[in-house]
């Protein structure tokens, strides 16, 4: 089970380029995908989901072109994109079933995992109530479960997250975990914590174009020893933010505890343990630095 | 901000976002189309043998009477969005925040509804004129003779429909297809109006130009009190439309509309009804209220419990649900039988998704007129009940290829392999056997009466329907141009026995059957190929 992306370019009309020369090869696992807004992400997510084709470059599934024979890659995908509808007179079993004939489920077998899926995205009190009266998070819940209804092999997940309650987001997490085992699972989030849970393997893109790809403890080593805590008086939290990178800032009772990032310590500051989100700061930082330096050259 | 830049910055915001779409530009081709239509002599105004020389009172005068005529009826589902498009981009909800007024929003939406119309009169304004100089028979421009009845007669009758169209949205019950249906009856009784004072009387009075929706009575009475000054003998007949195929033979000078002070008057209340029926719309306009505009909740959807307080309600220790590993496997199989039974699975799964959300009185009378088409005389059943029978689910047709555009379930359903084909033509079947259910009585008497090409008429109504719902739907992502073409079709053709526009063969003379069955195929490639380009994996 492998999927390949090889050198895709994602042009939209009037020239805006989303994605550049894009490449990386994936194997089972979670693949958390992190950006900032605008880096991509999404485009990128439509094009392996067979949404939208690349201008350039191709993406191969099991050595197979997916702009040639998308199916090959359909019949074993589920996908949850960031945006998505739900027909609001059709309960959530109805719209189940729906998309699972859609999909070419055998219907026997596909009303068997309904009644599985609702139990496991913990809708199965409110299957019989219809999609127009669910919450945000309920909705989500039911794109969750509509992805896993072909038992995918290659599962996309758009900010998943978004809209579920803490107590829901832990549980997704943990089904994340759950289902990378023998499939490959990508999850494209601004949640670094979500990641952090879950991921095996990270790919940070920025201005359509790939940062880094590496697995989150070769991200952590990466900045070991380049994070920074100290303690600064509320007043000149200003002139700190200015002449530094800051990963976070909390206020207390002795002033305000201020994480920056950084090859010096700055006077009188403690190295700390690094993060996902400071090695995340850390390195889109670097690339811009390296863009700005590049369009100045 | 005082009132007047709030009102001014809400009509400018709303303009710019549609005339900056696509779809205004086919808009704006349609106006020029119908500017081409009456410099082609497709469009024709007669009265008796005559029409007039094409001078710019004339011409002012035909194209005044189309803006008020026809894009009275287009423009009406033309605009009919403006407030469904704050609801679908969420535009809405920041508003409703807002201290905005109610009044302030349906009047701002009329208006700009009117700013869309008016351009679209503009440009057949613009049109008169090159008309005038290509036709040559008088190069003279009289600027007031042509532009004053394009923009007396013109810009109160849309100013009108701007508005209806934005009380219809305020509406709950006309919002949707039912309102598309429903505006054509009442475009139809309008202009009857007009048109029975036309016959009516000869000498229009005050009275008459305040009756007159679209001036058309006025400008006739007009026309033939000049025309008989020229030809006692003239008769009354007269007529404006498309495909005013009998020729004139004659030409009278018509030297434009006498404006008289009651006319004018007539005129100004129609602009006071449009500003009306905008204030009227502000009673009824929810202000994006979910509560609302929502689903109503049956008493047992009520009972199933309010899981958006379970939803709210945090826990530190997450309970303990089924695992993954507790999911059955699926068995991919693609076997031929498979393949057909899935298929199978979902016509069914689509024909079930085209009668949601409808109430027990629907099929009631579903149910009725399939009786109806069972038991009544055959002749009757052929050219009435079946009639009725084939207008009844005009709103479960007019779903057909728009559904995945207006609940945004694309994604989710083209990313299925071999969606494109199998969900297109899994729809199809579904509103076929749609047509072939409501209509099913009739077929089953022509069955048993061996009346074989009146079943082959039937069949070609059964297949040629769904498939024109289809692509329009398909290829506009709207329902509206189904629902109001379809009703056109509908009351032109089957209703009035017309050949070659009866697609339901309600008679053996109006009955073409060959063509429809034709026309279905087409129709039903042309939406297959416009979704597969639309769908770039197709």
């Amino acid at each position: 089970m492998q999927l390949a992306i090889e050198s895709v370019t994602k042009r939209y009309r009037k020239g805006v380029v989303a994605l550049r020369e894009f490449s990386l090869d994936l194997k089972p696992g979670v693949l958390g995908l992190l950006g900032p807004n605008g880096a991509g992400k999404t485009t990128l997510m439509s094009i392996l989901a067979t949404i939208t084709r690349a201008t350039e470059g191709r993406v191969l599934w099991n050595d197979t072109d997916i702009a040639r024979d998308p199916d090959v890659l359909r019949s074993v995908l589920g996908y949850l994109p960031q945006d998505f509808g739900v027909y609001p007179n059709l309960n959530a079993v109805e719209f189940l079933e729906y998309l699972a004939a859609v999909k070419g489920l055998d219907g026997v077998a596909a009303r068997r995992r309904i009644d599985e899926l609702l139990d496991l995205v913990n809708l199965t009190d409110v299957r019989k109530r219809p999609l127009g009266g669910y919450s945000g998070g309920m909705r989500q819940r039911v794109g969750i479960a509509q992805a896993l209804l072909n038992d995918p092999e290659l599962l996309i997940v758009d900010e998943p997250t978004a809209g579920l309650d803490p107590e829901e987001r832990v549980r997704f997490r943990n089904l994340l975990s759950d289902l990378s085992g023998e499939r490959i699972v990508i999850l494209s989030t601004h949640i670094v914590s979500d990641v952090e849970a879950t991921a095996t393997d990270i790919a940070l893109i920025a201005q359509g174009t790939l940062v880094v790809h590496a697995t989150p403890e070769e991200l952590l080593r990466s900045v070991e020893g380049k994070v920074w805590e100290w303690v600064v008086p509320s007043a000149e939290l200003t002139a700190v933010k200015q002449k530094f990178l800051i990963s976070s800032t909390t206020r207390r009772s002795d002033g305000v505890h201020v994480r920056v990032l950084g090859e010096e310590p700055p006077t009188n500051a403690q190295p700390v343990s690094p993060n996902l989100e400071d090695a995340y700061l850390f390195c889109l930082s670097r690339h811009r630095a390296g863009a700005r330096a590049g369009a100045a050259a | 901000m005082n009132r007047s830049r709030i009102l001014y910055h809400m009509v400018r915001a709303d303009f710019l976002e549609r005339v900056r779409r696509y779809s205004f530009l086919l808009t704006m081709g349609f106006a020029i189309y119908l500017g081409y239509a009456v410099y082609a002599r497709q469009v024709t105004l007669r009265l008796d043998d005559y029409r007039g020389v094409d001078n710019s009172a004339w011409l002012g005068t035909v194209i005044g009477l189309i803006a008020t005529v026809w894009v009275s009826l287009i423009g009406f589902y033309i605009v009919k969005n403006s407030i469904q498009r704050d609801r679908q981009t969420r535009v809405g909800q920041i508003l409703a925040a807002t201290p905005m007024n109610k009044s302030f929003y349906t009047l701002g939406k009329a208006l700009s509804n009117f700013a869309v119309l008016a351009v679209m009169v503009l440009i057949l304004a613009l049109a008169a004129v090159f008309i005038q100089i290509l036709r040559g028979e008088d190069t003279q421009i009289a600027l007031g003779a042509l532009l004053s009845p394009i923009l007396l007669l013109g810009l109160p009758a849309v100013a009108v429909v701007a508005a209806l169209a934005v009380l219809f949205e305020s509406l709950p019950v006309l919002r949707g297809g039912v309102g598309n249906v429903f505006y054509f009856f009442f475009w139809t009784g309008l202009i009857s109006i007009s048109v029975t004072l036309v016959t009516g009387t000869q000498q229009p009075t005050g009275l008459h130009a305040l009756q007159d929706f679209t001036g058309i009575a006025v400008v006739m009475g007009q026309m033939q009190t000049q025309l008989r000054q020229l030809d006692p003998q003239v008769s009354n007949a007269a007529s404006f439309g498309f495909g005013n195929f009998h020729a004139t033979t004659k030409t009278f000078l018509w030297t434009g509309i006498h404006w008289t002070p009651a006319l004018l008057f007539g005129r100004a209340l129609w602009l006071a009804v449009a500003g009306a029926l905008a204030l009227l719309a502000a009673v009824f306009f929810d202000r994006f209220d979910p509560a609302r505009n929502g689903l109503r909740l049956g008493r047992k959807q009520k009972e199933a419990g309010n899981t958006d307080v379970l939803d709210a309600r945090f826990s530190v220790v997450v309970p303990a649900l089924p695992s993954v590993s507790h999911l059955t496997p699926l068995l991919r199989d693609a076997s031929n039988r498979q393949t057909r039974t899935r298929f199978f699975s979902l016509i069914v799964a689509e024909f079930r998704l085209l009668f949601r959300g409808h109430g027990w009185w629907w099929y009631a009378a579903a149910a009725g007129l399939f009786l109806g088409c069972l038991l009544s005389p055959i002749d009757a059943a052929r050219s009435g009940v079946l009639v009725a029978a084939w207008i009844w689910p005009v709103l479960f047709w007019s779903q057909m290829g728009t559904r995945e555009e207006s609940f945004s379930t694309g994604s989710l359903i083209f990313s299925a392999p071999r969606a494109v084909p199998r969900q297109l033509l899994a729809m199809y079947a579904a509103g076929a056997l749609l047509a072939a259910l409501t209509g099913g009585g009739l077929a089953l008497r022509l069955l048993f009466a061996g009346n074989l090409s009146a079943l082959a008429a039937w069949g070609a109504g059964v297949l040629f329907i769904p498939a024109m719902a289809l692509a329009l739907g398909v290829t506009t992502g709207s329902r509206k141009p189904f629902e109001a073409l379809y009703t056109a079709w509908w009351y032109v053709g089957p209703l009035h026995h017309i050949r070659q526009l009866d697609f339901m063969g309600t008679t053996a003379e109006s009955s073409t059957p060959v063509g429809y069955f034709a026309a279905a195929v087409l129709l039903v490639l042309a939406a297959y190929a416009w979704r597969s380009v639309r769908r770039a994996y197709a």
